[in-house]
């Protein structure tokens, strides 16, 4: 949030940073809603989905590239004028916002049902609020540290998932596209919040130190995050019967009741305990790019002055009114369009016309 | 933010009533009466009987020669045979100059009163020569030293047997052995107000990086205070994050270790009469790291760097599990232990964080008890408070037995670290994990992780970053983190400290050459 010297992003920061956004509550419980939308043939929709996150995340570079030093909220002022300009930064706000609050609301509402059934929402709310204000006052730089490093303490879990495989019954997946392709497609649009993360290169973008590996590198993210989900969809379905995950609201953590090690009785537990940490490397984005733009509708405020506003006011409301499971839903599908919107819809409607204008600004030039 | 807490702190100093900047109207000049001038030194010197004054007439000089001296600071012997005897010697020739009849190393002459009595002060005597403006400031320097020793807190098994003293002098002497090199440069600064204190900044300059070491000599100049005691509060005034329990510079006490961080490409601090050097960039990866390391087998020595992280997990986290595991998840432990711990317990009146709590601060206190009293009683200590926790307490029902074995596990791994700064961070953010443990349970444990992580990688030392081979991630440096790979693996210095010049080692010899 220290503007006179730009912070900058390794390109392994810039890829982690974007694939620990991605991957967070969706984990948790897609592979049941692609049960239920698209039977065993959900990993048709998530390759699907993936592919369509690749490619709007390249729509995004390709207009970012144009302006290499600028994030989109400093940009939709020059594009728009002033005050349509505020008005949009506003709308990414709400966005960011929107995105913080149903991942946080998510993860208080699994860890009420999982781990600390008595503990109220807002408590929870407000241990999460300390780390986040540790990591975030300090910059960006800072958080795509945090992003690298989780990923690699948190590189053992995908293992732990995989021990399940020796009771996988390979026969559930078959026969593939057993009821066409119209369920797949709708399984496919459920998959785009679990792949929302790759839109943050709005914001990461400037930040990035070399810049010749933006393209490759939020590709290699959309790929890991691919795979991630692959990984557990695919465990899941094999694992359970194809009317037995849809009884299930979290799979992936019944998936692991099933282990049970000499030392360690509750492996689902221990593994809901660190997926926290993932689960952080969701939060901490949005939270740090909805301070990050709200600073620049607000520049007199110092940006640490607002984060501390911001998270107090988080914890305050959650106070006030903690989110139950319908709300949570709704507002996950809330999420999930507005992410379509912003993810996909906004980078396909302006990269053409900012093509055509570098195009014919080119031509003018000749 | 960095600059401006340092700023604030700054500005809390209130400027002295004496400072080495005061206006030159108060300070007098030498004249060529030396009863004035004596009458000047008595009247600065008032109430210091360790003064001494010796008048004579020499043979080499017309009227009255004057020495001025602190007794106690001067070594007797020199002034007696280098300086007295050839003063009053019976003449062999006429016409030498009072640098070419005194045996003295460093001779300068002086001219106001004010060097006269910073000089006194310093342990140089002062001649007064009759008709002269000027006096000589004899470098007969001899203040109380202690002999040089095995190191106190870093002992080493295979290493150097030598640790740092008193004297900056000596411990720059210490060092420079390690790096005969014209490139090894000392920078000195002075500071505090009262107790002057000469502090040197050592590095080898063609390695280190230039602007790291401007914001060094940046923060040791607005460093305004009485006096300087020792590195640690030296320490205290330039570190980038008070706040922090994590010391951000490392201090050490042998000189094997300060060489190797110079020859890294690292800044070192010697502060004078202080026996411990700052060494500044540091990583946190860099408390973990031993001399020892270095000088056995690279297996042995990764084999104990694992230990050593082992143990850094083990003293923050492991009292912080027990209460969690036994007051919030106890559906995490298997059937069989269960019970046996519950076994343990069943007398036991207090909830686990009481219980781990008190047994914690009785630990603590022992220790520190230790450490305050001569060995002789220290080591009673030991023994009343090791039959008191480990019989006692649990036949009395108080602690449980499984609670013993945690606290005797976690102290263990508390004595492993190389370094006691660190040792000392983590015995604190171990009380911290024990809280958050005892209201969460293990989401508290992992929360805990999550704010120490962000708080390590967030801190930096002299604007390097403090988690460096780790985040941000340097594969290169990782070798000497975890694992101590073998020394011809390493042919760059580390990144993290941003040195000039990257590459120490050249092609060594290899058994395939041979071939």
């Amino acid at each position: 949030m220290n503007k006179s010297v730009p912070p900058k992003l390794t390109v392994l920061q810039y890829i982690f940073l974007i694939h620990g956004t991605q991957v967070g509550i969706g984990v948790l419980s897609m592979p049941r809603e692609l049960a239920e939308a698209a039977g065993t043939d959900g990993w048709i929709s998530l390759l699907i989905g993936g592919g369509a996150a690749v490619i709007a995340s390249l729509l995004i570079i390709s207009v970012m590239k144009r302006y290499p030093n600028h994030t989109i909220v400093e940009l939709l002022p020059l594009f728009l004028g002033k005050w349509v300009g505020r008005a949009a930064i506003v709308l990414i706000i709400l966005y960011c916002l929107l995105a913080c609050i149903t991942v946080i609301g998510n993860t208080v509402g699994i860890l009420n049902i999982w781990i600390l059934t008595q503990t109220p929402g807002y408590l929870i709310v407000f241990l999460f609020v300390i780390p986040t204000y540790v990591i975030l006052q300090k910059g960006i730089h800072v958080l795509g540290r945090y992003s690298e490093l989780i990923f690699y303490l948190t590189l053992w879990m995908p293992v732990v998932l995989t021990i399940t495989l020796s009771d996988a019954h390979w026969l559930n997946l078959l026969p593939v596209v057993k009821e066409g392709w119209g369920p797949i497609i709708s399984g496919a649009r459920l998959t785009v919040y679990s792949f929302l993360g790759f839109e943050l290169a709005f914001f990461a973008y400037p930040f990035l130190h070399n810049k010749k590996y933006a393209a490759l590198g939020i590709v290699a993210a959309n790929t890991w995050s691919l795979l991630v989900f692959l990984h557990v969809t695919i465990l899941c379905f094999t694992y359970f019967s194809p009317d037995e995950i849809t009884k299930y609201t979290w799979p992936t953590l019944v998936l692991l009741k099933g282990i049970e090690y000499r030392f360690l009785e509750r492996v689902d537990i221990t593994f809901l305990s660190f997926y926290l940490l993932v689960l952080s490397t969701t939060i901490f984005p949005y939270v740090y790019f909805t301070i990050f733009s709200s600073s620049h509708l607000l520049k007199k405020w110092d940006p640490r002055k607002q984060l501390k506003v911001f998270l107090i006011l988080l914890v305050a409301a959650f106070w006030l009114y903690t989110p139950t499971f319908m709300d949570l839903r709704r507002l996950t599908e809330l999420w999930s369009q507005a992410g379509l919107v912003f993810g996909y819809a906004v980078p396909l409607l302006i990269s053409g016309p900012i093509w055509l204008y570098h195009r014919s600004a080119k031509g003018r030039k000749i | 933010m960095r600059i401006r807490g340092w700023m604030k702190r700054k500005k809390a100093f209130v400027t002295e009533r004496i400072s080495p900047s005061a206006p030159l109207a108060q300070n007098r000049m030498i004249s060529n009466r030396t009863s004035e001038n004596i009458e000047e030194i008595t009247n600065i010197f008032t109430l210091t009987p360790d003064l001494v004054i010796r008048s004579f007439t020499s043979n080499y000089m017309e009227g009255q020669v004057t020495l001025v001296y602190l007794d106690g600071l001067v070594d007797k012997n020199s002034i007696n045979n280098n300086v007295l005897r050839p003063l009053m010697a019976p003449p062999e020739q006429g016409g030498i100059s009072i640098f070419g009849l005194l045996s003295v190393s460093q001779i300068s002459p002086v001219y106001d009163f004010r060097t006269v009595e910073d000089k006194i002060l310093q342990g140089s005597s002062l001649l007064f020569i009759e008709g002269q403006r000027e006096a000589y400031a004899l470098d007969t320097n001899g203040w109380p030293q202690r002999a040089i020793e095995d190191p106190q807190l870093e002992t080493s098994l295979k290493g150097a047997h030598q640790g740092f003293v008193e004297t900056a002098l000596q411990n720059i002497a210490l060092i420079r052995r390690y790096i005969p090199n014209r490139e090894l440069k000392i920078k000195e600064i002075w500071v505090g107000q009262r107790g002057v204190c000469k502090v040197s900044v050592m590095f080898v300059e063609d390695i280190v990086d230039p602007d790291l070491l401007r914001i060094l000599e940046d923060r040791i100049t607005a460093i305004t205070v009485d006096a300087v005691l020792n590195t640690g509060e030296l320490e205290e005034m330039i570190e980038d994050n008070p706040y922090s329990p994590f010391p951000q510079f490392y201090t050490t006490e042998r000189p094997d270790t300060a060489a190797s961080h110079l020859l890294q490409g690292r800044i070192g601090i010697i502060v004078d009469r202080s026996p411990s050097v700052l060494i500044a960039p540091s990583t946190f990866v860099s408390f973990f790291q031993s001399v020892d390391d270095y000088s056995t087998r690279w297996l042995v020595s990764s084999f104990i760097r694992l230990l050593r992280f082992l143990a850094m997990v083990v003293a923050t986290f492991l009292p912080a599990l027990y209460i969690a595991l036994i007051s919030f998840n106890y559906e995490l432990i298997p059937l069989d232990l269960i019970l046996t711990v519950g076994e343990s317990r069943e007398r036991v009146p207090f909830p686990p964080l009481i219980e781990a709590v008190m047994m914690e601060l009785t630990l603590e206190m022992l220790r520190e008890a230790g450490i305050r009293l001569p060995s002789p009683i220290g080591q009673t200590v030991g023994i009343v408070g090791g039959i008191v926790i480990g019989q006692a307490v649990v036949q009395a029902g108080i602690v449980s037995n499984v609670m013993v074995i945690v606290v005797a596990f976690t102290a263990i791994s508390s004595f492993i670290f190389p370094n006691y700064d660190m040792a000392a961070a983590i015995r604190l953010v171990r009380f911290a994990m024990m809280g958050l443990a005892s209201m969460f349970g293990i989401i508290g444990i992992v929360i805990g992780f999550m704010i120490l992580i962000g708080h390590l990688i967030s801190l930096e030392s002299l604007g390097a970053p403090y988690a460096s081979p780790f985040a941000p991630v340097r594969f290169q440096d990782l070798k000497d983190t975890f694992l101590r790979l073998p020394l011809w693996l390493m042919k760059n210095r580390p990144t993290s400290v941003l040195s000039t010049q990257s590459r120490r080692q050249g092609k060594n010899w290899r058994k395939e050459d041979q071939q």
